[in-house]
């Protein structure tokens, strides 16, 4: 049984890539429906999945061809991490999808559109089931290529083609360091399998640890979008708004923290490490924090708070809080989603994306304005929303196992949060309208059928603490109940702290007329702010360094037929020297 | 007929394919010195079938090669005949539209 939902999980979704792809774009209901369809019934195959969290068993997939040499056998553990994470991909896959019905209506390219969506879900599923370090390469890759595809999307676009290069080749940097833990794992334990590298961790030299250890947090940050390389998320918004809440938010951003929290058994004992992942994650979160405070762009100010959000996960994780990090990841991954849809249905009603061209759209549109209040507030940690819960737990790991002065950071960022939340919401829902005379329609039945569990899910995960907490058991998580973990919650006093510093966030937009004192020395950190504090130059280094290379290597594509043979008969003379000299 | 003559011809086989492949601008002499390149490993697998000891193994092998071999031909045939058809030619470097 178990083998087949895993199947079902990674491969439904891949043929429901293909079918869409082959209904062809002059049916667009047809495909509507296909994507639909396959989405909703991955993501019932996903849940199915969660009363075998706690049998950890490992299918193999017999690959008689392959197996034995150096690519390990094709090994899938669904375990409590891995198979709520699927959960998450696929069941807000499902809901992206069902919004792009409304969203994507009349686009001339939905086959392609639908095809990424659906070969994404497949991949990011495949991601965290499998045990195979080298497949969690390949399906990396996989979800990094739909992302630049899908953040390219409007392929007229210059600004949207750059932007998706710029991902690719961030993210790929970053799949480069985990091939490098792969490659040492096997070169030194003989194995790419998770479990067992897990297992044997402490036979590495500690050397080599430490550089894998590196090498897999480089990777985390450059996936997850974390500093120094959290410029490129922002780029990728010119992807269709649900693509931004599935990817963007909810789910791919997502595997740097999963890589953390997976392999933090591993490599929380190597020097420096755990400092080194809770400077990261402190840093993103401060930094864009404020970033968020100067955006204009609705989208931008939201990918802001996933890279500031992210942040949180990872300090989380640093300071030995895995629980914590993982159950943040699932309320920020509801929320979030939540409140991309819901400004992709504003963006699809207005017709542009800067705050400054929106305000006053309360009262047009009341639905939205309601679920979009309530995933702002999630966001800034307002009490019994899922947010509040998961960061407050955050925080308090955070005070645990890491440094006073780092924990001070993240409550600045916290109050941060609410104060960047407030202003969003104000531009958009309470200004004085940008053009009284717009056409403003709320949005379609497929949105409200996304938005609406979403915005119920914000109001209750928390409730799920307790048995997320047992969920985790595979991980080293202590079990908990909800009420116990809700108890240690409401005894902290940094709890109280955290909230007032939410609130004094909150206040400080209202009574933002007279902080403005205080606010005009700020100015030059606001422009510093909007260029990304100098690390948007690195990132673009890096991108125009390799673009470079591509360029420069060029040249060997002649386009001859007979070079090209040559260069392939010349390299398997050279492969078969190298495999004869390595037989002597 | 002893196995060194039979390699002597698989390497003579394979260089000539090779040589074709490489040296032909001809889109059918292309496809022919595929087919003289194959035959080559075709002669190779049944050699390495005598030298092991188990002669039926390479046979089989050799086998499925003709039956892929024959597909390669028809299918390069018939992109060739395309070729000529589109480009009016099949002179291969007229095809190279990769290039800047």
């Amino acid at each position: 049984m178990l083998p087949i939902l895993v199947m079902l999980v990674i491969g439904l979704p891949w043929l429901g890539a293909l079918l869409v792809w082959w209904a062809g774009d002059q049916r667009s209901r047809q495909q509507h429906a296909l994507a639909v369809g396959f989405s909703v019934v991955t993501a019932l195959a996903a849940l199915a999945l969660i009363p075998f969290s706690q049998t950890v068993q490992t299918i193999v997939i017999p690959s008689s061809g392959v197996s034995g040499n150096g690519y390990g056998t094709f090994t899938f553990s669904p375990d409590g991490l891995g198979i709520f994470l699927a959960v998450v991909a696929t069941v807000i896959g499902s809901l992206a999808v069902i919004f792009s019905v409304d969203y994507m209506k009349g686009e001339a390219q939905l086959g392609r559109y639908y095809s990424m969506v659906l070969f994404f879900i497949g991949a990011m599923a495949g991601l965290v089931l499998t045990s195979n370090l080298l497949l969690i390469f390949v399906f990396w890759e996989i979800t990094a290529l739909c992302s630049y595809a899908l953040i390219s999307f409007y392929n007229d676009d210059p600004k949207a083609v750059a932007g998706g290069m710029k991902a690719l080749i961030m993210t790929q940097l970053g799949g480069v360091g985990l091939l490098l833990g792969a490659a040492l794992s096997y070169g030194y334990l003989h194995t790419v399998d998770l479990n067992e590298f897990l297992a044997h961790a402490d036979q590495l030299p500690a050397d080599v640890l430490s550089v894998m250890a590196f090498g897999f947090l480089i990777a985390a940050a450059a996936k997850s979008a974390q500093f120094p390389f959290q410029t490129w998320l922002p780029d990728a918004m010119e992807a269709p708004t649900p693509v931004s809440a599935l990817i963007h938010a909810a789910t791919m951003v997502n595997a740097g923290v999963y890589l953390l929290a997976r392999f933090f058994p591993a490599f929380a004992d190597v020097p420096y490490w755990r400092d080194a992942v809770m400077l990261v994650g402190m840093l993103s979160a401060l930094l864009s924090a404020i970033m968020a405070l100067v955006a204009t762009d609705l989208k931008r100010v939201l990918a802001y708070s996933t890279v500031s959000q992210l942040g949180y996960m990872v300090y989380a994780v640093g300071a030995g809080g895995v629980f914590a990090s993982q159950f943040h990841l699932l309320s920020h991954a509801v929320f979030k989603a939540l409140l991309f849809l819901s400004a992709g249905a504003i963006i699809h009603s207005v017709g542009t994306r800067d705050m400054r061209g929106m305000g006053g759209l309360g009262k047009e549109m009341p639905a939205v304005r309601v679920v979009f209040l309530i995933g702002a507030a999630a966001l800034a940690g307002l009490p019994i929303l899922n947010g509040f819960w998961s960061k407050e737990l955050v925080l308090e790991a955070g005070l645990e196992g890491g440094p006073l002065w780092m924990w001070v950071v993240m409550l600045i960022g916290a109050g941060l949060t609410a104060l960047y939340t407030m202003r969003c919401v104000w531009m958009v829902f309470y200004a004085p309208p940008a053009n009284p005379l717009r056409h403003i329609h709320d949005a379609g039945p497929a949105m409200r059928s996304a938005l609406f569990p979403l915005a119920i899910g914000t109001l209750t995960t928390w409730l799920l603490a307790g048995p997320f907490s047992e969920f985790l058991k595979g991980i080293g998580v202590e079990e908990e109940t909800t009420l116990e973990i809700v108890m240690i919650v409401l005894r902290e006093p940094a709890t109280w702290l955290a909230v007032g510093v939410v609130i004094l966030g909150l206040l400080a937009w209202w009574q933002r007329k007279y902080l403005q004192i205080l606010t005009e020395p700020m100015q030059d950190l606001g422009v510093m702010a909007e260029r990304s504090f100098g690390f948007e130059a690195i990132n673009r280094t890096i991108v125009q360094t390799i673009q470079g290379w591509a360029e420069d290597l060029r040249g060997l594509q002649t386009g001859l037929l007979s070079w090209n043979v040559l260069a392939i008969i010349v390299s398997l003379v050279m492969a078969l020297l190298i495999v004869a000299l390595g037989a002597v | 007929m002893d196995i060194s003559s039979l390699l002597l011809a698989v390497i003579c086989l394979l260089g000539i394919g090779i040589y074709a492949v490489l040296v032909a601008r001809n889109l059918i002499k292309v496809i022919v010195g595929l087919q003289v390149l194959v035959k080559g490993a075709m002669l190779a697998l049944i050699a390495a079938g005598q030298i092991a000891g188990q002669p039926e193994v390479g046979e089989s092998l050799a086998l499925t090669v003709i039956v892929a071999d024959t597909i390669v031909a028809v299918v390069g045939l018939a992109l060739a005949v395309q070729v000529r058809r589109r480009f009016g030619t099949l002179d291969i470097k007229a095809l190279s539209t990769l290039r800047r």
